[in-house]
C-alpha cells in the first residue's frame, strides 16, 4: 500500500517544459498603443487646436527622426540614462547599507524609520534649490537630487523586508548550525528578496521622477532639458517627442527588467497564486 | 542502571513497563525551568511554562513526548535545540552542557521550515553547508537522504510544488542528512491526513531501525506516541512537569491490533484527558 501510494505520487510529477511565450499579452499591449494613437490622431483631425500646439503622431515621429539624425536624441538619452544609473545605484547602495544598520541597531532603526517615512514623501523638486546652492548647478547637483529623493525608500524597504522575515527561517538556519554571516547571506537575504525587489522597483520609480524634474530645472542636456527647450522655443513636437522617450524608458525598465525579476522570484516561491 | 528509579520519577510503571536497558545516555535534562514573558498589550506577565523537568534519553532510543496543547512541548524542544533560553536547570549532551545550537541536535519543526527559494535537493543540502564539503558532495549526500524518504523524483522541485506530507518528508531528510546525535521532531505529522500519517509513521520507524538515530518525538496523539516510542513521556498541563513515563516493551513492527498496545493507549489516554481537563480550567482562570 505504501509503495503504491508513493509510486503514484512520483508519476504525477510534471514534465519540465520551457514556459511558453504569451503572445496574447503582447498583442493586448499593442492593441492598447494602437487605440491610443488612433484617438490622438482623431483629436488632431478635429482641429480643435492649431497643429503647432497639438501636432499629429506623425509630426512627433518626424521630430523624433530629426532629433535622432542630429544626434541630439542619442546624447540626451545617454546622459539621462547615465545620471539615472549613477543616482539609482548610489541610492540602492546607501539604502541597503543604512537599512542593514537600522536592523542591527534597534534604536537607530526606530529613529531613522520615522525620519525616512517623512523624507520619502518629501517632493523631489523641493530639493532643487537646496541642491543648487549646496552642490551646484551641475551634474552632481542633479544626481544629489536623485539620490536624496530615492534612497530613503530603499532604506525603509530593506529595514522592513529583513524585519518581516518569518522567524521560522532564521530558527531553521540556526538549527542547521549556520554562522552569523552564513545566516545573513544564505537565509536572511534570500528570504527578504520578494520585499527587497519591490523596494528596488519603488526606488527606481522615485529616482526616475526626481531625475526628470531635476533635469528640467537644472540641466542643459538630457531628456528633461529637451523638454525644457521645447517649451522655451514653443516646439510642441519636441516636447511630445521627449515625453515619448521618457515614457518608453520607464516602460522598458519597469516591464522588462524589474517586473521580470519580481515575477521569477514570485514564481519559484509559489507566490503567484492570483494570475495576472 | 542504578539511577533508573529516580530517572523514572519513582512512579510505578505500568504493567507493560520494564526497566530500560543499560546503555549510554546521549541527552540529560536536569531540573529544567522555563518562564515565558508574555506581552499582552500594556502589561507584561510571567508565564511559567516548564517547572523542574528531569529525564534522560539513551543512545538510539526513540522517546515520544505527549501532553495537552499549550503545555510547553515545543518550548521544551526549542530549548533542547538551543533555539530558546531557559531560566533554570541544565541540558547535558554526552556529558557536555549545550552552549548553543549546533549540528549535534537537529530539530524538525512543527511548522513548515523549508526554504521556499531552494529546490528540494538544495534544501536538504543546506544542512551540510558548514562542514566545508564541496557543493557537489553536499548534493550527493543530500540525494541519498531524499531517496531514503522516497522523493527522488522531486529533487528539483520547489517547496510550494509539494504536498504537505512530501514537505514533511523533505524536512525529515534534511534533519537526517546532518547526521545529528539527537533528532528532535515536533509534531511532524500533526497536520497530515490519516493515511499519509500512517505511511510516514511506518517510514520513520524503518528509518529509525536503519539509522539507529536517537529520536525525541513530540505528539498529541496517544496512539502515535505508543506505536512509535520505546518510551512515552507524559507531561502535565502548564506549568508542565513529567507526570508519568511508560516503557513500551513491545516488538516491532507493531500492529495496531495488538491488545497490549491498546491497553497502554487506554491507560495513557485516561491520564492525558485528566490533564486536558486541568488545562481547560487553567485557561479559564487566565481569562479572568
Ligand atoms: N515566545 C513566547 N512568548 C510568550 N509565551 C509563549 C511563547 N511561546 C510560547 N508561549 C506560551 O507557552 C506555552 C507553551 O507553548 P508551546 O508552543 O511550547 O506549547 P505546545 O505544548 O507545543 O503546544 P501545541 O501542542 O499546541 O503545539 C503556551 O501557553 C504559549 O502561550
Ligand atoms: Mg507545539
Amino acid at each position: 500500500m505504501q509503495e503504491q501510494m508513493l509510486e503514484t505520487k512520483s508519476s504525477e510529477r510534471s514534465e519540465s517544459k520551457p514556459r511558453r511565450f504569451d503572445y496574447t499579452a503582447v498583442l493586448d499591449i499593442a492593441i492598447g498603443f494602437g487605440l491610443f494613437l488612433a484617438a490622438w490622431q482623431a483629436v488632431f483631425m478635429l482641429k480643435y487646436k492649431p497643429s503647432y500646439l497639438l501636432p499629429s503622431p506623425y509630426m512627433v515621429g518626424e521630430r523624433l527622426v530629426q532629433l535622432a539624425q542630429s544626434g541630439a536624441l542619442e546624447t540626451s538619452t545617454l546622459i539621462t540614462l547615465e545620471r539615472l544609473a549613477a543616482g539609482f545605484s548610489i541610492s540602492i547602495a546607501i539604502g541597503v547599507a543604512v537599512g542593514l544598520l537600522m536592523v542591527n541597531f534597534k534604536r537607530f532603526g526606530r529613529a531613522m524609520g520615522s525620519f525616512c517615512v517623512g523624507l520619502q514623501s518629501y517632493p523631489s523638486i523641493a530639493w532643487v534649490p537646496f541642491a543648487i546652492l549646496l552642490v551646484g548647478l551641475n551634474n552632481e547637483g542633479i544626481i544629489f537630487v536623485v539620490v536624496i529623493s530615492s534612497a530613503f525608500s530603499m532604506m525603509l524597504s530593506t529595514y522592513s523586508g529583513i524585519r518581516n522575515i518569518p522567524p521560522i527561517y532564521i530558527k531553521a538556519g540556526r538549527n542547521m548550525g549556520q554562522s552569523r554571516i552564513s545566516l545573513f547571506k544564505n537565509v536572511m537575504l534570500p528570504a527578504s528578496y520578494p520585499s527587497l525587489i519591490t523596494g528596488v522597483r519603488q526606488t527606481w520609480s522615485f529616482a526616475w521622477h526626481a531625475l526628470i524634474g531635476a533635469e528640467i530645472l537644472m540641466a542643459s542636456i538630457g531628456l528633461g532639458a529637451l523638454l525644457e527647450f521645447g517649451a522655451n522655443f514653443a516646439r510642441m513636437d519636441q516636447i511630445i517627442a521627449a515625453m515619448v522617450m521618457i515614457f518608453l524608458i520607464g516602460f522598458l525598465v519597469d516591464k522588462l527588467l524589474f517586473w521580470k525579476i519580481e515575477d521569477r522570484i514570485r514564481t519559484t516561491r509559489g507566490l503567484n497564486v492570483i494570475q495576472k | 542502571m542504578q539511577k533508573n528509579e529516580e530517572e523514572y520519577g519513582g512512579a510505578p510503571l505500568s504493567a507493560y513497563a520494564s526497566a530500560g536497558q543499560p546503555s549510554s545516555k546521549v541527552l540529560e535534562i536536569e531540573n529544567l525551568r522555563k518562564v515565558h514573558v508574555r506581552n499582552n498589550g500594556k502589561q507584561q506577565e510571567d508565564l511559567v511554562v516548564i517547572e523542574s523537568v528531569n529525564f534522560s534519553v539513551n543512545e538510539g532510543e526513540f522517546v515520544t513526548i505527549i501532553g495537552p496543547s499549550g503545555c510547553g512541548k515545543s518550548t521544551l524542544l526549542n530549548i533542547i535545540a538551543g533555539l530558546e533560553s531557559h531560566n533554570g536547570g541544565d541540558i547535558v549532551v554526552r556529558g557536555h552542557r549545550v552552549p548553543s545550537t549546533g549540528p549535534d541536535i537537529v530539530m524538525i519543526f512543527q511548522e513548515d521550515a523549508l526554504f521556499p527559494w531552494l529546490t528540494v535537493l538544495d534544501n536538504v543540502a543546506f544542512g551540510l553547508r558548514r562542514k566545508g564539503i564541496s557543493k557537489s558532495e553536499r548534493r550527493r549526500i543530500a540525494m541519498q537522504y531524499i531517496e531514503l524518504v522516497q522523493l527522488g523524483h522531486f529533487a528539483d522541485s520547489y517547496v510550494h510544488q509539494l504536498s504537505g506530507g512530501m514537505k514533511q518528508r523533505v524536512s525529515i531528510a534534511r534533519g537526517l542528512s546532518m547526521n545529528p546525535r539527537v533528532l528532535l521532531m515536533d509534531e511532524p505529522f500533526g497536520a497530515l491526513d490519516y493515511r499519509t500519517r500512517e505511511i510516514l509513521q511506518q517510514q520513520i520507524q524503518e528509518i529509525h531501525a536503519k539509522t539507529k538515530k536517537t529520536i525525541l518525538f513530540v505528539t498529541h496523539d496517544v496512539r502515535e506516541a505508543v506505536s512509535l516510542g520505546d518510551r512515552v513521556i507524559l507531561l502535565t498541563h502548564r506549568p508542565s512537569k513529567i507526570k508519568q513515563q511508560y516503557v513500551v516493551d513491545l516488538p516491532r513492527p507493531r500492529s495496531s491490533e495488538d491488545p497490549q498496545l491498546h491497553g497502554l493507549i487506554n491507560i495513557i489516554q485516561k491520564e492525558l484527558k485528566e490533564e486536558i481537563k486541568y488545562a481547560g480550567t487553567d485557561v479559564g482562570n487566565e481569562i479572568i
